[in-house]
């Protein structure tokens, strides 16, 4: 049987699995390839989820022993972190007057 | 609060600095780089990483001082002991590790003859030794650097005799932040920014905080305290010899955004506290609540808060033309105790690194502006006296106008 790719009481959160993504530079990427609606739909599904996310991840193995579901839902909720300065302070899908975000080119 | 809002502050603390302009040709001038490079990046102590950076026995980095056209091998060898050399094979000069950073099992070798290295620097093993002449293997090791250590931070000097030690040369900045405890928040996260700009715009740029509720005024124009007309104000500003902190408070009315309202208040509005794997890591040494180091010449500390613990975020400027720099930007953070502390300090790096974003496309236009030769000086105000200290001790280094 093949591994849920989340765990099953974040199921709901499948339509996203394509923003569980590493490292830092995919995740920009996906951010700046998306539009302003699929950033504030991954949005809007993630935050009111934020809090059982946390509880979840602390109940489970952290680190290299963390689940790979669990892990994806880390990177999923990396992924909120990731776009939500441009749903609540910038309000758009790019922020004014700065370089391409991947001219920041992330090491790791 | 610490913070006294009252103006011109700082001229009054430190009067020998004046208050006229500031000449813009040190920022553009092919002439005034080639003097930083002699006068500046050969003389001085530049920090080029942490000890962490190579951990185990046979860890090495190869650093670029691309302003000096020098490679630089930091390695640690298996007697554990931190060195810098050049990364120069010392039969035909061949440049001798190509990669930038890896582990050896106990030494190097040379791609073009194999000549071989010991991780502590010595020529061990020639091959056809017998067919040179007079060859003595102790005397052909990798030319060493002089290579010194702080609070595990690696700086290195190109003299061939440094003028002072490394712990003489951070002098103030030492006293303030030795016992600092570095080495428990790591390295999360490393960007390195290709700019069309001076390493000197670029520095000077992040070096007060008059432009935050303009430049930056969405995204962190509100983060530390202002007067009543909403200018930020400094809480101190030293000035340590060749080097400069300022400090200032966050600002207790800020509104959170939602998502951070979520990461670090509880739904009473109260912070959240962590829970117990998560210890407060308090650093006796800050000085305000955003610690703001430039360590002559290109080296930046900066020292804040994140939730209950510090953290710290460090920036190398790297000239590699006088308008052209690589902007080095590592994020440290301690061990996460939580899913949620590990969330917060992921919003603090996105934060932060969106605001720099925002830096980055400025200090690119700041450079044309003054590379047009429209203006021969730039006016500072008192809240920008830190970048008025660098350019003096700019000039005490370099002499371009006193034509030392």
């Amino acid at each position: 049987m093949t591994e849920a790719p989340l765990p099953e009481a974040f199921e709901d959160l499948a339509p996203w699995l394509d923003w569980a993504l590493e490292p830092e530079r995919a995740r920009t990427a996906k951010k700046t390839a998306s539009s302003m609606e699929e950033i504030r739909a991954l949005y809007d599904a993630m935050m009111p989820r934020l809090e059982d996310i946390m509880a979840y991840l602390d109940s489970v193995p952290a680190g290299d022993e963390r689940p790979a579901s669990a892990h994806r839902l880390h990177l999923l909720a990396l992924s909120l972190v990731e776009v939500a300065n441009l749903v609540e302070i910038y309000k758009r899908r790019e922020i004014i007057e700065a370089c391409d975000p991947l001219d920041f080119n992330p090491q790791r | 609060m610490k913070t006294v809002v009252r103006d011109r502050r700082w001229a009054e603390k430190y009067p020998d600095l004046g208050t006229g302009p500031v000449p813009t040709e040190p920022y553009c001038s092919d002439e005034h780089h080639a003097l930083e490079r002699e006068r500046i990046f050969r003389r001085c102590w530049i920090n080029v990483g942490r000890v962490d950076d190579i951990p185990e026995p046979g860890d090495y980095v190869v650093r670029d001082l691309a302003i000096c056209k020098v490679s630089l091998l930091l390695i640690r060898g298996s007697d554990g002991v931190v060195r810098a050399f050049h990364n120069v094979c010392s039969h035909r000069g061949n440049t001798l590790v190509l990669d930038e950073q890896g582990s050896c099992p106990g030494s190097l070798y040379c791609h073009f003859h194999n000549w071989i290295y010991s991780d502590t620097g010595a020529l061990i093993r020639v091959p056809d030794e017998e067919n040179f002449f007079g060859l003595d293997k102790r005397e052909h090791g990798l030319t060493p650097v002089n290579a010194g250590i702080w609070e595990g931070f690696i700086f290195v000097n190109l003299a061939p005799e440094p003028p002072e030690t490394l712990r003489a040369y951070l002098g103030g900045v030492a006293d303030q932040l030795d016992g600092c405890p570095f080495h428990e928040m790591t390295l999360m996260q490393t960007y390195k920014v290709d700019e069309r700009a001076n390493w000197k715009v670029a520095l000077d740029a992040q070096n007060e905080l008059y432009h935050l509720p303009f430049q930056h005024r969405l995204i962190v124009g509100d983060a530390f305290v202002k007067n009543d007309k909403g200018l930020i104000r400094f809480q101190d500003v030293n000035l340590y010899n060749h080097h400069s902190v300022w400090s200032c408070e966050n600002n207790p009315a800020r509104t959170l955004p939602p998502l951070e309202h979520l990461l670090f208040a509880g739904a009473d509005g109260a912070p959240v506290s962590g829970d117990d794997a998560a210890p407060v890591l308090r650093i006796p040494q800050m000085i305000g609540e955003f610690d703001f180091y430039v360590v002559f010449p290109n080296f930046v500390l900066l020292l804040f808060e994140v939730g209950n613990a510090t953290s710290y975020i460090s920036y190398n400027f790297w000239p590699l033309a006088v308008d052209r720099t690589i902007w080095e930007i590592r994020m440290h953070f301690r061990e996460p105790g939580s899913a949620r502390e590990r969330l917060q300090q992921e919003y603090f790096k996105c934060v932060i690194r969106d605001a720099l974003q925002e830096d980055a496309f400025a200090h690119e236009n700041i450079h044309a502006g003054l590379a047009s030769g429209a203006k021969p000086h730039v006016i500072l105000q008192d809240e920008e006296a830190p970048i008025r200290h660098f350019h003096k001790v700019l000039e005490d280094h370099v002499g371009f106008y006193r034509g030392a």
